[in-house]
């Protein structure tokens, strides 16, 4: 039985791994790799790198930290978000160590582009992000280097989702904050007719079973709470009894 | 547990990095090739794979390597797919247009029926109690894909349920075995997989 | 976030390059001094309730095993966190620490009274020396760092008793990362985790790394240095607190509290005002603090100005000038060190001079190393202060009478 995945993210600013809070205030936590390294040891289903700042301008993905995260060489599949410009970033990021690639700017700069990264590493392998807000008027869907919001309606018929696995539903604007990820979100999925993925304000065991008993929901993107306390993953997946998703894992020397 | 060689077919195709860190903390060498000197003397050959099924056969028939692979996995050579290069063994594929494949295991790779990929983690069913597979029987591992390769169900080593429907998740041939699932990135069960799949195929005639 | 390495926050002293990540907002003032703000604002009654229900289910009822741990040493506010922990919080703490080897008489002797005025029992854990010493030796080399074996073992002894004598409940005083840099909220209650320890306190490089990494030292040197399972720390139940996230902490304030009632001794150092942390080791405030400046373009100074900024008791400017007075003393234990470890002291310096950061030194002619400008240097040399200053208490030296030398074992005192 396909479970339902539980995702560590560690968010990336300036080379430090940070804690975001809404994409506009940060603090730093430590080294990405180090932050890496222990979500693979505590088993989280994914991981997801997010380099903020490397589309504005146009710097490309940070190559020598998927380095540096490579050597540790972790066993958790990896996916890497931030800087994709084409398929020949798409290729690369998957040769330093990523198993999925996470597009944000692309899908509105180049929608073709999107295509040539999903044919040459398969569908799977892409992820669209999609920083959404819920407003009286409707949802919308932010660009994050204009800071303009579009009507999410309208920005669907616009993006080439038919190159697209799974679609990020990011709730930036709570984004880094306790238990404040927007329920109605949701609604999106009628739009999208995609597998989501949740995240922005979900730190809680009782928000991630509300989330993953919607069908349309597959996976749970928690960031700035797993650095709180030890076992964090394990502690949230030990409250999920019951939810389709993989049982904690303590690693063990002896085993 | 003896250490072994094991020769990653450097074919310009995927994510190798993870693959080799990953026998190499298993306590074996392993080295990236596409020098059939080298890949004909290791132990183990591993033939990995991202993307699409034409161009990977592509890059392989440029390098030369399809005839060269055939003739190792006759000559009893253990080879191990992964993903892609598990798909590469078959037959034929079905992936945008009809393309032949490396033809060691019988079957075609054909789209997934229920939706467009398969995405995450899931628990093995292992059959014919094959033991290199049995400590596995039920423990997830993580796929990503969208293609199946679909065999004869006596090279089905594992299988995997999805909404009821259930597909081939590894297969095996004698010395040459294929993984559909990522068992450099399942953590534990991955590494143990491997590890057995090492010791007992190179042993395997 | 800013990257020039010298930008400094316009509250406190510190800098951009401050090792644990700093943030300036719009207006210059860094994320230590923003979550500082919050000493003032949190209702401190409550969040002491808090941590009064948290310890509730640890506390044994027979009274006949300990309900937590408590890491100390002969400074560093272990006599505060012993008074809050038996005597406010009425736990049964079974004491730990760990033997840096650079102990002062001093030291042994507030550890000494430490277990006698609470009557408390205590576990050291003394790691055989010629382990200890390659590892020094590789570490500095390596890492530029000397302390990389004493942060090591303080930060893995108690976790490693915890698992050992099934204790699960770890108290430590304050998180060096909120008070110096504001990296979490005080209500975010942040706990201990093996992440912060490798990335902060190791500098990235566990036992196992070292191991791997550096081929002069084999398991023997390094087993013990080792973190616990996760399993094994998941059976147990561990879980390390932080009392700074339930008390308003102020070191200052509670040292002089713990002179008073529990006759602490503090001594002073050439290079910083403050007379009560650190007098347990010779080299924390002195060759430590030097590679400190190296590494990092600052000193424990600032982190004592900053601290004393940030509570009202100093401004910043005389802080600059402090810090300009304090940060140029010169070294006096260095011979010790040195001896100790079996180096010269070129050999030393040429060593540490491979660790200068580049973007803060410049080498202005071989093995000459200058400062590299910074918009405070106009800042003028404060006269060193007379002792007492800001009230801070001198009771003895750090060898008290005792010979200048390292207790490399204290039998305790009488």
């Amino acid at each position: 039985m396909l479970n339902k995945r539980l995702i560590g993210v560690v968010t990336v600013k300036n080379g430090w791994a940070v804690q975001s809070f809404g994409y506009r205030r940060y603090l730093p936590l430590g080294k990405p790799e180090v932050l890496v390294h222990n979500l693979d040891r505590w088993g989280a289903d994914e991981i997801l790198l997010q380099c903020t700042d490397r589309s504005h301008p146009s710097v490309g993905p940070d190559f020598e930290l998927l380095r540096k995260v490579s050597d540790l060489g972790i066993s958790t599949p990896l996916i890497y978000s931030g800087g994709i410009r084409g398929r020949e970033d798409a290729l690369k990021v998957v040769s330093f160590g990523a198993d999925r690639v996470m597009i944000d700017a692309l899908l509105k700069n180049a929608p073709a582009d999107v295509e040539a990264v999903a044919r040459v590493l398969g569908i799977q392998a892409v992820i669209a992000n999609l920083p959404t807000k819920n407003a009286p008027e409707g949802m919308l869907l932010l660009d994050y280097h204009s800071g303009h919001e579009m009507p999410l309606a309208e920005a669907v018929k616009l993006l080439p989702l038919d190159w697209i696995s799974e679609v990020m539903l990011t709730d930036w604007y709570h984004e880094g904050y306790s238990e404040a990820f927007c329920m109605s979100l949701l609604a999106a999925s009628d739009l999208l007719r995609k597998p989501l993925i949740c995240f922005g304000g979900i730190s809680t065991s009782h928000q991630i079973r509300a989330l993953l008993a919607n069908d349309s929901v597959v996976a749970i993107g928690v960031g700035n709470s797993l650095n709180y306390k030890e076992h964090a993953i394990q502690a949230l997946k030990k409250d999920l009894f019951g939810v389709a998703i993989r049982p904690p894992y303590y690693e063990s020397s002896t085993l | 547990m003896s250490r072994k060689t094991i020769g990653i077919v450097d074919y310009g195709v995927g994510n190798h990095a993870s693959v080799q860190r990953a026998f190499q903390a298993l306590g074996h060498a392993c080295r990236l090739s596409n020098e059939k000197d080298f890949l004909a003397s290791v132990d183990v050959m591993v033939l990995p794979g991202v993307g699409a099924f034409p161009s990977a056969m592509q890059a392989l028939h440029s390098l030369d390597m399809v005839d060269f692979i055939r003739d190792q996995a006759s000559e009893g050579k253990a080879i191990i797919g992964l993903c892609l290069g598990m798909q590469l063994l078959a037959e034929i594929s079905l992936e945008h247009e009809s393309t032949k494949g490396l033809g060691l295991i019988p079957g075609t790779v054909q789209p997934l029926q229920y939706s467009a990929c398969h995405i995450g983690w899931n628990a093995l069913e292992v059959l014919h109690q094959d033991p290199l597979f049995m400590p596995c029987n039920r423990m997830s591992v993580y796929f990503n894909h969208s293609y199946v390769f679909e065999v004869p169900e006596i090279y089905r080593a594992a299988r995997v349920s999805i909404d009821g429907y259930s597909y081939t998740a590894a297969v095996r041939k004698g010395n040459v075995c294929g993984l559909q699932f990522h068992p450099e990135k399942s953590q534990t069960v991955g590494k143990q997989l491997l590890n057995r799949l090492v010791e007992g195929l190179a042993h395997a005639k | 976030m800013n990257t020039k390495m010298n930008l400094r926050c316009v509250r406190c002293l510190y800098p951009i390059s401050h090792p644990l990540g700093l943030v300036l907002d719009e207006s210059g003032v860094c994320s230590g001094c923003l979550i500082h703000e919050e000493k003032d604002r949190l209702d401190w009654l409550e969040r002491w309730r808090k941590l009064e229900l948290l310890v509730a289910p640890y506390r044994v009822e027979s009274g006949k095993t300990y309900d937590c741990v408590v890491p100390v040493t002969g400074a560093h506010d272990s006599y505060y966190i012993v008074d809050t922990v038996k005597n406010r919080l009425g736990l049964n703490p079974l004491l730990v620490t760990y033997n840096k080897y650079f102990n002062t008489p001093l030291g042994i002797r507030n550890l000494a009274n430490l277990r006698i005025q609470f009557n408390c029992d205590i576990l050291i854990q003394n790691i055989n020396p010629q382990a200890v010493k390659r590892v020094t030796r590789t570490t500095l080399r390596q890492m530029g760092s000397i302390y990389w074996p004493c942060i090591a073992g303080q930060t893995v002894f108690p976790v490693q008793t915890a698992v050992r004598y099934k204790i699960p409940l770890i108290i430590w005083g304050a998180h060096q990362g909120i008070e110096q840099v504001g990296m979490y909220s005080h209500e975010h209650e942040v706990e201990m985790t093996r992440r912060y320890r490798k990335d902060h306190d190791l500098m990235g490089y566990e036992a196992d790394d070292l191991l791997s990494i550096f081929d002069s030292l084999g398991e023997d040197d390094i087993w013990q240095y080792r973190y616990p399972d996760d399993a094994d720390l998941n059976a147990v139940g561990v879980r390390g607190i932080y009392l700074g996230n339930y008390v308003r902490w102020d070191p200052k304030a509670q040292h002089e509290q713990m002179i008073q009632r529990y006759d602490y001794k503090g001594a002073s150092f050439p290079r910083t005002f403050d007379t009560y942390d650190h007098v347990d080791c010779y080299n924390f405030m002195d060759i430590h603090d030097h590679i400190k400046y190296l590494k990092c373009g600052y000193t424990k100074i600032t982190d004592h100005a900053c601290r004393e900024i940030r509570f009202g008791r100093l401004n910043r400017k005389q802080a600059q000038q402090l810090v300009k007075q304090y940060e140029s003393q010169p070294l006096i234990h260095l011979q010790k060190f040195c001896e100790w470890l079996g180096v010269d002291e070129r050999g030393l310096e040429f060593i540490l001079n491979q660790h200068r950061n580049h973007k803060l030194w410049t080498e202005t002619y071989p093995g000459k190393w200058q400062r590299k400008p910074e918009t405070d240097d106009l800042v003028q040399v404060a006269a060193m202060p007379e002792s007492g200053f800001l009230g801070f208490e001198s009771h003895t030296q750090l060898q008290m009478d005792r010979d200048d030398a390292y207790i490399t074992v204290g039998k305790g005192y009488p």
